[in-house]
């Protein structure tokens, strides 16, 4: 018998954003679960707390976070694991994400993503910070790699490498994000097939779709467009290599109505069950008329 | 010689904030070299941090104008790095900064609205509490009164601004021309706070403002309407108190009564 690694998939989901919040409770329901970004809750009260308890009752929550800075050389910080936690706690996640990358050091926070050297001083050092904090929340969490925009003279693999070896070290899970592998694959010049490819199958919980911005001599990770569509293929490819797996579109900017990202995430559904047949992948409830 | 892992963040830090040292030797350049593959991280920094200050002083930046905001966005963000995990807090300074620094403090308006701004946003999500109703109030029994003191609610914010910085804002946010800047002969008292999910501001007298900071500073009944005999005749100052209690307990202002 083979065990899963990974928590069960629960289908398509959305970023929640405050703009949706009456749509999600007063509308049709044609999101299965919802991703928040945990520091938008991690304040004393007030409205988002107030949205998020209602619409928790509701929807499944996955909890993804960017102030983890898994990858600084400061100390964790203790505040922030302390306030996630409690935070888990209220929303009973399905499960909890953050970035592989680096957000500051000094007691300093860049609040960005901030790619780091591929290199075994780097392993050793995230791989052992991944420990403490799922022991710290006792749970697996998720790393998502991140887009960047340079590489390090240093670095001694690729990222998908270091990722892979990441994971048996730190036995932690991997939240792919397809948009941000197609980004780096141009700013780099990597083929994005080797990439999915190099990442383990049996650690894949999670994937993002977002838009970027393309500029020519590279692209800008801006989750503030649609989908395009070598994402959209980079995702069918993703599924073909992956299967089923737990899938949602990030937008934080420009943020149209709530009915047209769901009908973005129904493209979403469209590809995976052209890919992967019916019946393989989605969790959606069918809400009689 | 390979430097080690917090040498690299140091100067990478370094380099998003003062926009030199030594990174650009760390990283590979190619099809970018590695000035602009830096820089791509220089301007994300200020721009993220600029977007969450336009949030939270939407205001500020109608006063200001676009181009004039974000210089001060700039001037702000090298004088005060955030230091803590989230961006919700990283404005918090913004209001001091602008009563310290040059050319700002010579438009003392400006900070005004900055602290009148941050002041809702503190006020937006602090913590929830119970809201006492006038039925509790009616509850007390006499002889408790003298020696009742007061939990106001978390959300209360209370400042004291010398510019119409309410109305400036208020014209802001219905995207209405600006009022000119207008100084008051004192500094006025004012109240921010949440009822419910909304949020209210209203001004106060001098003696509104001394009483409801004599409450945050835990005074009882008997003590406050002594403190008020200093603006009310002494014969009016419990009905006078009373009065004042009964409607911030109406605006969901007291959180409970503590005998």
């Amino acid at each position: 018998m083979t065990v899963s690694l990974v928590y069960p998939p629960i289908g398509f989901g959305l970023g929640l954003r405050a703009s949706h919040y009456e749509d999600i409770l007063n509308g049709p329901r044609r999101i299965d679960w919802f991703e928040i970004l945990s520091e938008n809750y991690m304040v004393p009260g007030g409205k988002p707390l107030h949205y998020l308890d209602r619409i928790r009752a509701e929807y499944p929550l996955v909890m993804h976070g960017v102030s983890l800075s898994i990858g600084s050389t400061d100390p964790l910080n203790r505040d922030y694991l302390r306030d996630l936690k409690k935070l888990a706690e209220r929303v009973q996640p399905a499960w909890i994400s953050d970035h592989l990358c680096w957000t500051g050091v000094a007691g300093k926070n860049m609040h960005d993503l901030l790619p780091l050297p591929y290199d075994g001083e780097t392993l050793d050092h995230v791989a052992s910070r991944i420990q403490h904090v799922q022991e710290f929340l006792g749970r697996r969490i998720l790393l998502e790699n991140v887009s960047s925009y340079l590489t390090y003279k240093r670095s001694e693999m690729t990222e998908w490498d270091f990722l892979r070896e990441l994971c048996n070290r730190a036995d932690c899970l991997i939240l792919l994000d397809v948009n941000n592998i197609y980004v780096s694959s141009v700013n780099h010049g990597f083929d994005p097939i080797e990439y999915l490819d190099g990442v383990p199958a049996d650690r894949v919980q999670q994937f993002h779709l977002a838009g970027h911005r393309n500029l020519e001599t590279h692209i800008i990770d801006t989750h503030d467009e649609p989908v395009v569509d070598p994402v959209w293929d980079l995702y069918a490819d993703a599924l073909k290599r992956f299967g089923p797996v737990s899938t949602m579109i990030e937008r934080d900017d420009n943020i149209p109505a709530f009915a047209e990202l769901a009908d973005e995430l129904d493209h979403a559904r469209h590809i995976a069950v052209e890919t992967l047949g019916s019946g393989t992948h989605s969790r959606r409830r069918v809400v009689p008329a | 010689m390979r430097r080690r892992l917090p040498a690299l963040q140091e100067d990478f830090q370094s380099y998003l904030l003062s926009l030199s040292g030594a990174m650009e030797q760390e990283i590979v350049s190619d099809t970018l070299d590695a000035r602009m593959r830096l820089q791509i991280y220089a301007d994300a920094y200020r721009l993220r941090l600029i977007e969450a200050l336009e949030t939270d002083f939407v205001a500020l930046r109608a006063a200001l104008g676009p181009e004039e905001f974000d210089r001060l966005g700039r001037a702000y963000i090298d004088a005060n790095p955030s230091d803590h995990y989230s961006v919700r807090y990283f404005g918090r300074n913004l209001g001091r900064f602008l009563a310290q620094t040059d050319p700002y403090r010579e438009q003392p308006v400006l900070a005004d609205i900055a602290r009148f701004e941050w002041a809702m946003t503190d006020a937006f999500d602090a913590p929830d509490a119970n809201v006492a109703t006038v039925a509790d109030m009616a509850a007390v029994p006499p002889n408790d009164w003298p020696g009742l003191r007061f939990a106001l609610h978390p959300s209360l914010q209370r400042i004291d601004l010398q510019w119409n910085a309410s109305a400036i804002w208020h014209a802001a946010d219905k995207d209405e021309a600006l009022p000119a800047p207008e100084q008051a002969e004192y500094p006025v008292g004012w109240m921010i706070w949440r009822q419910g999910l909304q949020i209210y501001f209203r001004s106060l007298s001098v003696d509104q403002a001394w009483m409801l900071d004599a409450l945050g500073d835990g005074q009882n009944f008997a003590e406050v309407c002594e403190g008020l005999t200093e603006w009310i005749d002494a014969q009016y100052v419990a009905g006078h108190a009373a009065g004042l209690l009964k409607q911030w307990v109406t605006d969901g202002l007291i959180s409970g009564f503590i005998n």
